[in-house]
């Protein structure tokens, strides 16, 4: 079953072409790598994925439900008329659709001033409505599978960068979303901690949990993910078998850009 | 010869009134900021430059005269005297909306230092507007903003004696009055280790209240 799917998405700042007609689709259970240079677009699309921007022109739906629809070839939201992040922002139907995806940044964005578990804990609580009891042990099971069981009261800032990045995993997993979107998770951390939040992201893949990643980890893309999304300048190079394209890519663009990484 | 217990007694006498413009003035002017602030920071353009302008007049012309301004401005404009009543009100309303301007200012520094990944945080986690601003925004900006906050305050204590202007008898124009009267500084010198005492407290409050607050950075 397609969970999340993109079509002709296109995307402006200030008359500069940022995507270009990207088409993406992701089925239950898939894991998704997106890589590419900086600047390619990769971060942005995560951001329309996550309606922490809008999309200019194109379609979207989540679990076959039409959320952005093409309108005159300009792209329209649900229960929305104006295309701006504010509207996006007060759009009442997405509060809805938002509990279907989690998104792990790459500066973690953890509140300080909350403890680990109310971190994870808040949201289910004052979004989702769900009781306090029920959520604090879930809260806990994830906290525990991310091994920080014993940091439950600590406050982010008494946490390594790894250790705060496991928090926004758990945050993220305790409203149980169906799809998870990483934005190079592990950009702000040392090789040490990266493997450690790899580890994590493994782990979660073998569960059979959907996931789109934005890395610069190859390695990690090739062995993790099922497929991978090259892209470049904001249009999708290549795409394929996560393997067979880290391998042996097709494009004289993508071999280019893999070469580096050897 | 007047004995120097006189005066302290006597100058002391006029400290009730300095604290009813110092503790009314902090328990409105500290909201009424935060509405400024939100207006300020409004998307609605003519309510964000109309708190703009206020801003700017309240903090570019001088408390004093706006304290005459608010006692006197309803008999000169309008006609109507509400007598020596009305007096305690106008110094209150002035210091209230005076201070006002200058929190709501550090309030507006205080959230827009705060970075923009707590807002995508909280909406990718589907918080709603006034949610992100009261559970997530809100304590870190009071974090943020207790020593500017601290420093204003401070400002007030003293500024207190510039109710004299509307012939507001506080502590400082009764020292001002005995030092006449008597030729003699020592009144205004006692006055002036009241300012300094109440301003060491304040510090040490606020100084406590920081110090709650470092329990994240």
């Amino acid at each position: 079953m397609s969970l999340f799917e993109i079509k002709n998405c296109k995307k402006n700042f200030n008359g500069i072409k940022v995507l270009d007609d990207i088409n993406i689709k992701v089925n239950e259970g898939e894991v998704v790598a997106i890589i590419g240079s900086s600047g390619s677009g990769k971060t942005t699309l995560l951001r329309i994925c996550t309606f922490l921007e809008y999309m200019d022109c194109g379609e979207m739906s989540y679990l076959n439900e039409k959320i952005v629809t093409s309108e005159d070839g300009i792209a329209r939201y649900i229960g929305q008329k104006e295309l701006s992040i504010d509207a996006l922002n007060k759009n009442k139907e997405l509060v809805r659709i938002k509990s279907y995806f989690g998104l792990v940044f790459q500066n973690f964005n953890l509140f300080p001033h909350w403890t680990v578990l109310k971190n994870v804990m808040d949201a289910p609580i004052s979004v989702q409505k769900k009781d306090i009891n029920e959520v604090k042990e879930k809260a806990i099971y994830y906290l525990k599978k991310m091994g920080l069981e014993h940091k439950t009261n600590s406050y982010p800032c008494e946490l390594s960068g790894g250790q705060q990045q496991r928090v926004a995993i758990a945050r993220a997993l305790c409203l149980e979303p169906k799809i998870i979107y990483f934005d190079e998770p592990t950009s702000a951390l040392d090789p040490e901690l990266t493997s450690e939040i790899l580890k994590v992201i493994k782990e979660l893949a073998s569960e059979k949990r959907t996931m789109v990643i934005v890395t610069h980890e190859m390695n990690f893309a090739r062995d993790v993910a099922d497929r991978v999304v090259f892209m470049d300048n904001g249009v999708v190079v290549e795409e394929g078998k996560a393997y067979d394209l880290i391998t042996n890519p097709q494009k004289e663009r993508t071999k280019r850009f893999l070469q580096k990484y050897d | 010869m007047i004995n120097i217990q006189d005066i302290i007694l006597k100058v002391f006498s006029g400290a009730g009134a300095t604290c009813i413009i110092f503790f009314s003035t902090i328990i409105f002017s500290l909201p009424l900021g935060l509405l400024i602030t939100f207006a300020r920071m409004s998307k609605f353009k003519p309510l964000s430059i109309f708190a703009g302008t206020l801003i700017s007049i309240l903090r570019g012309t001088p408390l004093m005269l706006q304290l005459i301004m608010w006692y006197f401005g309803p008999y000169y404009i309008f006609g109507v005297s509400f007598g020596l009543a009305w007096r305690v009100p106008a110094i209150i309303i002035g210091f209230s909306i005076n201070y006002a301007a200058y929190f709501a200012e550090i309030y507006r520094g205080g959230i827009q230092s705060i970075p923009n990944g707590q807002y995508e945080a909280a909406a990718v986690l589907g918080y709603s507007k006034s949610q992100t601003f009261w559970k997530i925004i809100f304590p870190q900006m009071v974090k943020r903003v207790i020593p500017p906050v601290t420093n204003e305050i401070i400002t007030l204590v003293k500024d207190t004696s510039l109710a004299f202007v509307v012939t507001y008898t506080e502590m400082f124009t009764v020292a001002k009055q005995i030092a006449a009267a008597k030729t003699t500084i020592v009144p205004l010198f006692v006055a002036g280790v009241f300012y300094y005492i109440f301003n060491y407290l304040v510090a040490f409050i606020m100084e406590k209240i920081e110090l709650s607050f470092n329990y994240y950075s």
